[in-house]
C-alpha cells in the first residue's frame, strides 16, 4: 500500500509517466488506484513528433502494469516521511510474515 | 445432486429443495383449499401438511368452489389478463404442487418425507394424493411466476382445471404449438402414450383417449416457451399421468419407462421406427389448437410443465451436454422436424412436420425449406455448443464465488475509514501524515483532523523534512548569531581595560610573553591527517542495522505517545490510572531500548580503529536525521551525555575531518551536503542545548574539545567552528549576565580559553574556507567575533594580526559590490570588528 499511499499525495501534481513501450507522457495526476492505474489530465506526450497519435488525447487512463517510471516533482516528496513510511511497511510485512 | 443420498441419476427433484426460490414450489397439498392455507407459493408441503388431509372427505371436492368461492371472481380477472406466461405459471403451480407432493412422498422419498406417504399409500379412498403413488409422477419445475412480479393465483385455476373441465387439464395448445417436434419429443411421446393409456382410470378421467394428443401439445408448448432448452425432458412431462388416474398404476413399469425417457441416447434407436406415426399424429394437433386456445381457461394448460426443464438442468448439469447431441441429430434436414425449438418460424411458407408433405412441395419450395431447416439445425447446434457447460455451477457455487470476489474487493480497496485511525495510519501512513503536514487536498472529508492528528502533526513539524528542519536549523543559527551579537553588545557596554589600539590603524604591537610565546613554527598537521580507515563492510552493515533499530524504536515510541491515555487527576478512576501506569511502563521500556540502540554508552576506546558505534550512526545521513527525534525522547542527563559524546568525537566526525576546506581545494558537493544535513539535524538540537547549559557544562565541553580533539582541524571546519562559537559565546553571555558565579569557575574558563586561543591563533589565517569572493563566511566572522569578545586585549591584538589580511580584502572587495551585498559583507566584518572594539568605518 506504500506506493498507493505515496501516489495519492501526488494528486494534482504534474508528473511524467514513462511507459514500458517508451512512450513518455506528462500530465496532471488526477487519481490513482491500488493497482497504480493512473489517470492523467492535460496529458501530452513529451515528444509529440515521436508519438503523434497521442497529441489528440488530453485525458488518459494508464493501466498500472504498463508503467515503467514515474517522474515525480521533487518538491512534492517528503523524503524522510517516505523513509519512515517505508520502515513501517517493512515492519508490518515482517510482523505479518511471523 | 445427492444431498440426501439419492441416486442422482434418478429423476428430478427428489433431492432438490422444492421451495428454493426461483423454482417451482412444492405445492400445498391443499391447494384446492387454497384460501385456508394461503396462497404462499413457497410453503413447503412438510411445513403445512399436518395429516389432516387424510381425514378430509374428498368426495365432495367438486363443491370446493362453492365453499371457498374464490374461483369465478379470480377467473374473470385472469381472463382479462393477457400475460400468458404469468398465467401459465400460475396454473402450473397448482398442478405441480400435486406432482411434487407425490414425488416427494413416493418411495424412496427423502427421509423427512417418508412418513406421510405411508398412510396415503394404503388408503383406498381418494385422498387427493392418489396421483403421487405413481412413480412416474413428475413434479413440476418452473420458474416462479412471482419473480417476474406477477402474483400467483394458483388455487382458483386449479380448481377449475380439475373440477370443471378435466379436458382442459390437458394443455390447450396455444399459437406456439405450431411447430415441429424433435426426435426426442417424438419418442418421448410414444412412451408417454404407453404410460398414459395404460392406467385404467376412466371414471376419474373423463377423456382418457385424448390424453396422448394433448400431451404432445404440452411438449410443443414447452419447447416454444423455452426455445433454448432441448426436448429430452419433455417425455417426463408426458409420462406424468393426470393426477386422478395415476393412482392406479403400478410403480415399477412406469418408472422404467421414465428412466428410459430421460436418457435420450438410449431411446433413440429403439424408438426411431415409430417416429413417422408420431409425427403424423402430432401434425393434426396444431389445427385443433385454436379451438382449445379459445376455451374459457386457455392459460391453464399452457405452461404448467415446461418450467420443469430448467430445474432439471440445474439439478443435473451433465444432462445439458447430452442435450446438445439429440438436438443436433434431430436437426438434420432429412428428418424434417428438427427445429422443434424455433421460436418465430423462420420459414414462413409453411410448417412441415411430415415427410410426405415434403414430397408434395415444389422443387423450389423444398429447397427453400431444406435450406431453412439446415439453418435451424446450424443454429441449434450453435446453441447447444454455447450451452454445453450451462448449469455446471449450482447457485450455491455462484454465491460462493461471489462472496470470495466481494471479500477480495473489500480487502483490496481496504475500507480504511471503517477500521479506525490506527489502521489508517498503519496502512496508509505516508498519505495520512503527508496530508496532515501539508494540509494538502483531502480526498475524504472524514480524514483525521482530530487531536491525534494534531499531535502527530506537531511531532512531525519538528522533525520531518529538510524544509522544516531547515527552518528549525535557521532558527538555531540565527539564535547563535544573536547570541554572539548580544555577547558583543554586552562586551561593548562594559569596556574591558585598556586596549593598545592605535587609532586609524590596524597595526598593533604583538605581545608575547613567557607563557605564550609567539609560535614561530606552524605545523599544520590537519593537512596531513590520516583519514580514518574505511570501515569494513561488516561494520557498515552493523551501523545500518543499529540505525534501523533506532528508528524502529523511535517509531514505536511515537506510536506509543499517540496512544497516551488522557491525563489523570485525583478523580480519575482506577482503571484510567492503571492505564497510565501501563503506558508509562511501556514508554520507559521503549526509552531504555532507544538508549541502548543508540549505542552511546558503548565504552570509548581511543585506540580503536573503528569509530565509536554512535559516531558511526552519525556518519549516516539517516543517522543524523534521527538525532533531533531522539533528542525529543531522552531526558536532560542523556542529552548532556549525547552532546558530550559528539564533542569528544568532534574531530572523528566525517563532517569535521573531511570538511576542512581551503581556498584552493573547496569541499565537494557530497560533503557539503553532509555538512548541511549535519548542521540542520544534529547541530540544531546541540546548539539549542548548549545555549541553555550552565557554565560548568560549557567549561567541561571546551575542556573536552581541547583535550580530546585536534582543535586546529576542528576549528577549520564549519561544524567545529559553529560548536566552538556557541560554547564561547555562551560562556561570555553567562559572564555578562551572572558574573557573581563562583570565581573559580571563571578562572578555569579563562585558563581554557587561553589554551583555546593559543591553539587556534596559528590557524586564524586559514579558517576562512574560501577566497575573499566566497560570501559564505558569516559563520567565520561569527566565530571570530565570539572569540574576540572573550579575548583579552592582548589576544585581540593577536587576532587582528591573524585575520588582518582577510579584513582588508573583504573591505576592498565589498567596495566593488552592489550596495546591499557590500553592506551584508561589511556587516559580517563589522561584527568581528566591534567585538574587539573597532569598526569597519575606521578602516576608511
Amino acid at each position: 500500500m506504500l506506493f498507493f499511499s505515496f501516489f495519492k499525495t501526488l494528486v494534482e501534481h504534474e508528473i511524467t509517466v514513462e511507459l514500458k513501450n517508451e512512450v513518455c507522457i506528462r500530465g496532471t495526476l488526477k487519481s490513482v488506484d491500488q493497482y497504480l492505474n493512473i489517470k492523467l489530465d492535460n496529458a501530452s506526450a513529451t515528444d509529440e513528433l515521436r508519438w503523434p497519435h497521442l497529441s489528440s488525447t488530453r485525458d488518459m487512463f494508464i493501466r498500472g502494469s504498463v508503467v515503467r517510471y514515474v517522474h515525480l516533482p521533487q518538491s512534492a516528496v517528503d523524503t524522510s516521511l517516505l523513509e519512515d513510511a517505508t520502515r513501517r511497511e517493512a515492519e508490518a510485512a515482517k510482523n505479518k510474515a511471523k | 445432486m445427492s444431498f440426501f443420498g439419492f441416486d442422482a441419476n434418478l429423476p428430478r427433484d427428489q433431492s432438490h429443495r422444492a421451495n428454493a426460490p426461483g423454482f417451482s414450489q412444492t405445492p400445498d397439498a391443499f391447494a384446492g383449499l387454497g384460501a385456508s392455507v394461503g396462497d404462499d407459493d413457497v410453503i413447503d408441503f412438510e411445513d403445512t401438511y399436518d395429516g389432516l388431509g387424510e381425514q378430509l372427505d374428498e368426495t365432495d371436492d367438486a363443491f370446493n368452489d362453492d365453499t371457498f368461492g374464490a374461483g369465478p371472481a379470480t377467473q374473470k380477472i385472469v381472463g382479462k389478463d393477457f400475460d400468458f406466461a404469468g398465467q401459465t405459471s400460475k396454473i402450473s403451480n397448482t398442478l405441480q404442487e400435486e406432482q411434487m407432493l407425490y414425488q416427494a412422498r413416493q418411495p424412496p422419498p427423502p427421509a423427512q418425507q417418508q412418513k406421510p406417504s405411508v398412510p396415503v399409500a394404503s388408503k383406498p379412498a381418494r385422498s387427493g394424493y392418489e396421483s403421487y403413488h405413481d412413480p412416474n409422477y413428475i413434479p413440476q419445475l418452473e420458474a416462479r411466476a412471482d419473480i417476474w412480479g406477477l402474483k400467483p393465483k394458483q388455487p382458483a385455476p386449479e380448481r377449475q382445471a380439475e373440477r370443471q373441465e378435466p379436458v382442459r387439464y390437458e394443455p390447450a395448445p396455444a399459437a406456439p404449438s405450431r411447430k415441429m417436434m424433435s426426435l426426442e419429443e417424438v419418442e418421448a411421446m410414444m412412451r408417454s402414450r404407453g404410460v398414459a393409456e395404460a392406467p385404467p382410470a376412466p371414471s376419474v378421467q373423463p377423456t382418457p383417449a385424448q390424453a396422448p394428443a394433448p400431451t404432445l401439445h404440452q411438449v410443443a408448448q414447452s419447447q416454444s416457451q423455452y426455445p433454448g432448452m432441448s426436448s429430452p425432458f419433455a417425455p417426463q412431462i408426458l409420462q406424468r399421468p393426470p393426477p386422478q388416474q395415476t393412482h392406479h398404476q403400478g410403480p415399477p413399469a412406469p418408472r422404467q419407462q421414465q428412466i428410459h425417457a430421460e436418457l435420450p441416447g438410449q431411446g433413440v434407436p429403439s424408438q426411431s421406427a415409430q417416429q413417422p406415426p408420431n409425427l403424423q399424429r402430432q401434425r393434426p394437433q396444431p389445427g385443433d389448437a385454436p379451438v382449445q386456445h379459445h376455451r374459457p381457461a386457455p392459460s391453464q394448460g399452457q405452461g404448467q410443465r415446461p418450467p420443469s426443464q430448467p430445474r432439471q438442468i440445474l439439478q443435473n448439469p451433465n444432462r445439458l451436454s447430452g442435450q446438445g447431441e439429440p438436438m443436433v441429430q434431430n436437426g438434420r434436414p432429412a428428418r424434417g422436424h428438427a427445429a422443434g425449438h424455433n421460436r418465430g418460424p423462420s420459414y414462413p411458407g409453411m410448417v412441415i412436420t411430415h415427410p410426405e408433405q415434403l414430397l408434395h412441395l415444389s422443387e423450389e419450395e423444398r429447397a427453400a425449406y431444406l435450406e431453412e431447416d439446415a439453418k435451424r439445425a446450424k443454429r441449434n447446434h450453435k446453441i447447444a455448443l454455447l450451452s454445453r457447460d450451462n448449469g455446471l455451477m449450482t447457485p450455491q457455487d455462484k454465491n460462493f464465488i461471489t462472496r470470495i470476489q466481494l471479500q477480495q474487493l473489500m480487502s483490496a480497496t481496504g475500507n480504511l475509514d471503517e477500521r479506525g485511525e490506527e489502521a489508517a495510519i498503519a496502512e496508509d501512513f505516508y498519505y495520512q501524515v503527508f496530508t496532515q503536514i501539508r494540509g494538502a487536498h483531502r480526498q475524504t472529508p472524514q480524514q483525521p483532523a482530530n487531536q491525534f492528528a494534531q499531535t502527530y502533526l506537531f511531532q512531525t513539524n519538528s522533525r520531518y523534512g529538510p524544509r522544516r528542519n531547515g527552518r528549525a536549523g535557521d532558527n538555531h543559527m540565527q539564535r547563535m548569531e544573536q547570541q554572539v551579537q548580544r555577547a558583543v553588545e554586552a562586551a561593548k557596554a562594559k569596556p574591558k581595560g585598556k586596549q593598545l589600539v592605535i587609532e586609524g590603524s590596524l597595526g598593533k604591537i604583538a605581545f608575547s610573553n613567557a607563557k605564550t610565546p609567539r609560535p614561530l613554527l606552524n605545523f599544520k598537521r590537519p593537512d596531513t591527517h590520516v583519514k580514518p580507515p574505511r570501515s569494513s563492510v561488516a561494520d557498515r552493515k552493523e551501523t545500518l542495522r543499529n540505525t534501523e533499530a533506532v528508528y524502529t524504536t523511535l517509531m514505536h515510541m511515537e506510536d506509543h505517545e499517540r496512544a497516551m491515555p488522557p491525563p489523570i487527576n485525583e478523580d480519575s478512576n482506577p482503571e484510567l490510572i492503571q492505564q497510565h501506569m501501563e503506558w508509562r511502563t511501556k514508554i520507559e521500556a521503549l526509552h531504555r531500548e532507544l538508549w541502548k540502540n543508540i549505542k552511546i554508552m558503548e565504552p570509548i576506546n581511543p585506540h580503536s580503529v573503528t569509530p565509536h558505534p554512535f559516531i558511526s550512526i552519525l556518519s549516516l545521513a539517516k543517522g543524523k536525521k534521527a538525532i533531533p527525534r531522539i533528542f525529543r525522547h531522552i531526558d536532560e542527563h542523556e542529552r548532556i551525555t549525547m552532546v558530550t559524546m559528539i564533542v569528544v568525537h568532534l574531530d572523528s566526525l566525517s563532517v569535521v575531518s573531511n570538511a576542512v576546506a581551503t581556498p584552493t581545494e573547496p569541499l565537494g558537493p557530497a560533503i557539503r551536503e553532509e555538512v548541511e544535513l549535519f548542521t540542520l539535524s544534529v547541530m540544531a538540537p546541540l546548539l539549542a542545548h548548549i545555549s541553555e547549559s550552565p557554565l560548568n557544562i560549557v567549561i567541561g565541553l571546551l575542556g573536552l574539545v581541547l583535550d580530546r580533539t585536534n582543535l586546529q582541524m576542528v576549528v577549520r571546519s564549519k561544524i567545529g567552528m559553529s560548536l566552538l562559537t556557541i560554547l564561547i559565546s555562551r560562556a561570555e553571555l553567562l559572564k555578562e549576565s551572572a558574573p557573581e558565579i563562583d570565581s573559580s569557575d571563571w578562572e578555569q574558563w579563562t585558563e581554557f580559553y587561553n589554551r583555546f586561543f593559543d591553539t587556534v591563533e596559528p590557524v586564524l589565517p586559514l579558517i576562512f574556507p574560501g577566497t575573499v569572493n566566497d560570501t559564505d563566511d558569516t559563520y567565520v566572522w561569527n566565530f571570530l567575533a565570539a572569540m574576540g569578545v572573550g579575548a583579552s586585549p592582548e589576544q585581540q591584538q593577536r587576532m587582528v594580526i591573524g585575520v588582518k589580511d582577510r579584513v582588508m580584502e573583504t573591505v576592498s572587495v565589498s567596495k566593488a559590490l552592489p550596495a546591499d551585498m557590500a553592506g551584508s559583507r561589511l556587516a559580517n566584518v563589522n561584527l568581528f570588528m566591534r567585538a574587539i572594539g573597532l569598526d569597519v568605518e575606521l578602516l576608511g
